[in-house]
């Protein structure tokens, strides 16, 4: 699903945020990717979805090469990659349901679309009651549930997640992790770039590490502090 | 593009309309000056356009003929002006019907010509009226005819022809240099109000290119917004050009008996919204397709 051979990343300020990095992340996986800050991780992300492209080296994600995708094919990507913010980044003004119909109809669906699966996610993310509250009335916890509702919206075979328990309290980051969690367990690939140990070492699931833009590790039911 | 896809862009652009309410006002208040003056400019160049032809109709050459000229000579002028590729008609007008038409000229004046009534004592010449094809080459064919033999003198409106192609001339190339500086400023202004757009749905925009939206997807809605601010400064204009032409045209109409008629209400109009209908559009959208260049890319 994912699979990256010797990924550098150069900024032009000269910055190497990674240095060739290699991994390969199969369809169903879950993948936590663990790092401090400048690691590399929000780096990776952003290449994953081309926001950003390497400087050398590939990165194939659902088989085709991002660094080679045109116009139409990057929105055709994206369109099948949900992302979870740290911050949300829902639309403050709107109700749940407005936003995820925001993301929907600039994602192509139509209205009965909309219409069908806008309670199915909510139901699904926990959410039904909010479904017509304003975002600026939820709480932390209902905010990134309704981000995550927003994310699978579109039925995408993968989940990339930046930090989504950045912003919560351990219980509710717990939760949070759970809903991902269950979603993997319905067949999407879920990757989740965090540094909040607490949920790496309660799921005990594949774990990468990135420490100044290299791999410097990566374990099947791995903890948040390397074993060596 | 989807019809429902349309409809959703209309409603979006409208609401940003209103969203950036004194922006939006700004730069339909621009649009509206902007195509106002170009519209009286272009009222004024097709009314001078059209006055000129009218005059033109009427300026024409006045052959005298030599008294002592032979008749010989008279034959060959006549045959010269017959020949001249320039000359589209040469009347004669004997001196005894030049005279007639003074008389019926100065009306109860008439009498001021008391004393002329014997033919010997006409003090008029026998005369040629010419008309031209091209007008415009009055004073070049006035002066070569002038040359001929048996012509004793030839008179013509050489200043009046020439001050108006020169006016119109100016004009012209005024209205043009304007229009442009005008079309600029609009085209200025739309842009920084879409871009005021943008910038206030910064966020939707991210997480519009997030989900996958395609490019156009977000760029439609800030194109129909220019193009609306373009179609609402045309409707000002507009209507204040009709009812200003129209006093203009009542009050020549009571003031001005002798003036020669301008463009009809109607006839000036429909060129009117034939130029400023798709120029504010244009202007409009070229605003919009300007804002959206540097910010809208996936």
């Amino acid at each position: 699903m994912i699979e990256a051979v010797n990924v550098t990343k150069k900024y032009n300020d000269g910055n190497q945020a990674l240095k060739k990095v290699s991994f390969l992340i199969d369809r169903g996986e879950f993948v936590f990717l663990v790092g401090q800050s400048g690691a590399g991780k929000s780096t990776l992300f952003k290449m994953i979805i081309k926001e950003l492209v390497p400087t050398s080296g590939t990165l194939k994600v659902f088989g085709r090469d991002v660094s080679r995708l045109r116009g139409k094919e990057v929105s055709v990507l994206r369109r099948n990659i949900g992302i979870v913010f740290q911050d949300f980044r829902l639309l403050e003004e709107k109700t749940v349901y407005d936003n995820i119909a925001f993301a929907m109809r600039a994602s192509g669906a139509s209205p009965r679309e909309m219409r069908k699966r806008i309670p199915q996610v909510l139901e699904q993310v926990g959410l039904k009651k909010k479904v017509y509250s304003r975002v600026n009335e939820l709480s932390g916890g209902e905010l990134q549930r309704a981000g995550i509702a927003r994310a699978i919206s579109n039925r995408p075979a993968m989940i990339v997640a930046d930090e989504p328990t950045g912003n919560l309290d351990p219980q509710t980051s717990m939760d949070i992790i759970k809903l991902l969690r269950n979603i993997n367990v319905k067949g999407t690939t879920v990757l989740v770039a965090t540094h909040d140990q607490q949920i790496v070492d309660e799921l005990k699931k594949r774990v990468i590490y990135l420490e100044e833009g290299r791999i410097v590790g990566d374990q099947e039911k791995g903890a948040y502090v390397r074993a060596l | 593009m989807l019809f429902r896809n349309i409809l959703f862009f209309m409603g979006e652009s409208w609401k940003n309309l209103f969203r950036n309410g004194w922006m939006s006002l700004a730069s339909i208040g621009v649009v509206a000056v902007t195509l106002f003056i170009l519209s009286v400019f272009v009222l004024i160049n097709m009314n001078v356009h059209h006055l000129t032809e009218v005059i033109e109709q009427d300026v024409e050459i006045a052959l005298y003929i030599d008294e002592e000229a032979t008749s010989d000579e008279r034959e060959q002028l006549v045959e010269n002006l017959r020949n001249h590729p320039e000359i589209k008609k040469a009347d004669f007008v004997s001196k005894e019907e030049g005279l007639e038409r003074l008389r019926d000229q100065l009306g109860e004046e008439n009498g001021l010509l008391e004393g002329y009534e014997n033919p010997e004592d006409n003090p008029l010449r026998d005369a040629y009226e010419i008309s031209m094809h091209d007008p415009e080459a009055v004073s070049s064919v006035a002066r070569e005819i002038e040359t001929y033999p048996a012509v004793g003198g030839v008179e013509f409106g050489e200043d009046v022809v020439e001050n108006l192609f020169d006016f119109t001339g100016v004009l012209q190339v005024t209205v043009l240099g304007l229009m442009v500086a005008l079309a600029l400023t609009a085209t200025f202004l739309i842009s920084h109000t879409i871009r005021l757009t943008v910038m206030l749905r910064k966020r939707e925009i991210m997480i519009m290119k997030y989900v996958g939206a395609t490019n156009w997807f977000i760029r439609w809605p800030f194109l129909f917004e220019g193009f609306n601010l373009g179609l609402l400064g045309t409707v000002i204009p507009l209507v204040g050009i009709y009812f200003g032409y129209e006093s203009v045209l009542q009050w020549i109409d009571a003031n001005l008996k002798f003036f020669p008629s301008l463009i009809p209400l109607e006839t000036a109009m429909g060129q009117v919204i034939i130029l400023v209908v798709p120029l504010g559009m244009a202007l409009g959208i070229i605003g919009s397709l300007i804002s959206m260049g540097r910010y809208l890319k996936v």
